[in-house]
């Protein structure tokens, strides 16, 4: 159709479309290769968004909640932390890519990001929140990334699995979560689905494990769980809890 | 066609229905007029790039609810608004020093920052419902709002060239600004073609640049 738009005024318009937001599918996805690749274009893209930019006058202000700033003031703090911290919140967000088209599960997890740890200083906010932070375990294997992530909302009692790879089916064998915590020994979660998220709502018993510091870990066990109580089969991945 | 089966997250529906009268759009002008007073933004700016505390603390206050209203906007979904909305200002945190007060003024910049990413958003939530792998490999954040190069005059001039724009192509061009749609969603809401839709468009762009250009 239009794939080849070679001279500058089509191009303008390729660009002009991209800046309008107006592609999807695959030509959103050439004209982003495009605008990765090609200075002109990305300055012909540029050009169109600062001329266009003028309309988002008519927006009509909206105050953000009191606790959005709190929640920026500590993603800078966490800027200048340790190293681990920001390539945690990386891999959050990539994972959160991954996600992105589970909507209950973005949701979810903005909640978790929205609530992040809150300054020392007080605000109302503070106050009325009862002190049970959101976790977040970055479940990995050693040397590799960490492709499950599970949030941890205290509030509610909810555990999400969200899986970035591939979930592998495997008919005569089942995915068993666990949590260990600090010095104590591992105790079942309960099986996994096959699925690239799962949502599990834990007894007041389960949930009092979860702590900062607990481990959440995925074993290999025979199909419908391990026949022992504890793990049997090898660990896939594991990660501490710790807050969001 | 990828893009002809796209259909929005069910949470799109909860948009924030376009209110954009002219006493809202003069209000939220004054706003911005007023809040410069003491310390306008591109000093604020400046300030944020020597990395200064404070200064972010008042651009926060001055700016937040302006690119906040254009997050919840685009993105209709509060939580995912207010996730925006931070990503926004960590990044303005981190990379205040692109800002050119020469090229562009200081809201403009961060009006577009905000909207780049809340389409990013927007846009990667229907590409992993369609392509997850692919998705996966578009970089964060949109190309654009840090290369912003040419001259602030521009700015007055939009509203002139988008009155000489038929009335159609018009109100296409700023549907599509504003609420963040594509070509199908477009195309859909108006009952046209897809095709019919992208001639409308690709027009008012062409007649759009030919004025700009002037």
């Amino acid at each position: 159709m239009s794939d080849d738009r070679t001279s500058p005024n089509e191009r303008s318009d390729l660009a002009g479309e991209y800046a309008l937001g107006l592609l999807s599918g695959s030509d959103l996805r050439r004209a982003h290769a495009l605008a990765q690749s090609d200075p002109e274009f990305r300055a012909e893209v540029a050009r169109w968004s600062r001329r266009l930019g003028p309309m988002l006058d008519e927006v009509a202000a909206v105050p953000p909640p009191e606790f959005a700033w709190a929640a920026i003031k500590s993603r800078l703090d966490g800027l200048r932390g340790d190293h681990t911290v920001v390539q945690l919140r990386r891999r959050i967000r990539q994972w959160r890519v991954v996600a992105a088209g589970m909507t209950a599960m973005a949701a979810s997890l903005a909640l978790v990001v929205a609530l992040r740890p809150l300054p020392p200083q007080p605000s109302p906010i503070e106050v009325a929140r009862p002190v049970s932070a959101p976790l977040v375990a970055m479940l990995g294997t050693q040397g590799k990334p960490a492709d499950v992530v599970a949030s941890w909302d205290p509030s509610a009692r909810q555990l999400i699995l969200a899986v970035a790879g591939h979930v592998p089916s495997d008919p005569s064998h089942s995915r068993e979560l666990w949590v260990i915590p600090q010095g104590g020994k591992p105790r079942s979660l309960g099986t996994l689905p096959e699925s690239r998220q799962t949502h599990m709502q834990l007894a007041d018993a389960l949930a009092q494990l979860l702590q900062q510091g607990a481990t959440i870990a995925i074993s290999v066990e025979p199909r419908g769980g391990s026949p022992t109580g504890s793990p049997t089969g090898p660990v896939v991945a594991s990660g501490p809890l710790s807050r969001a | 066609m990828l893009c002809a089966s796209f259909s929005p997250p069910a949470d799109l529906d909860f948009r924030i229905p376009p209110a954009c009268g002219m006493e809202q759009r003069m209000e939220s002008v004054a706003e911005h007029r007023a809040s410069n007073g003491g310390g306008d933004l591109v000093s604020l700016l400046g300030a944020v790039s020597n990395g200064d505390r404070d200064a972010f603390a008042t651009l926060y206050a001055r700016s937040s609810a302006k690119l906040y209203g254009i997050c919840l906007r685009l993105l209709g979904s509060e939580a995912e608004a207010q996730d925006v909305l931070q990503e926004v200002y960590v990044t303005v945190w981190q990379k205040a020093e692109r800002f050119d007060s020469t090229r562009a003024s200081p809201i403009t910049w961060l009006a577009v920052l905000a909207r780049n990413k809340a389409i990013d958003r927007l846009r990667r939530r229907a590409l992993a419902s369609e392509d997850l792998e692919e998705a996966l490999e578009i970089e964060d954040g949109g190309p654009t709002a840090f290369e912003i190069v040419e001259k602030a005059q521009d700015e007055t001039r939009l509203g002139l060239c988008l009155d000489e724009l038929e009335e159609r192509a018009r109100k296409m061009i700023r549907t599509a600004f504003l609420d963040g749609v594509t070509y199908p969603e477009l195309a859909a809401r108006e009952g046209v073609p897809v095709g019919t839709m992208k001639s409308w468009i690709r027009r008012g762009l062409q007649q759009l640049r030919r004025c700009l250009d002037r």
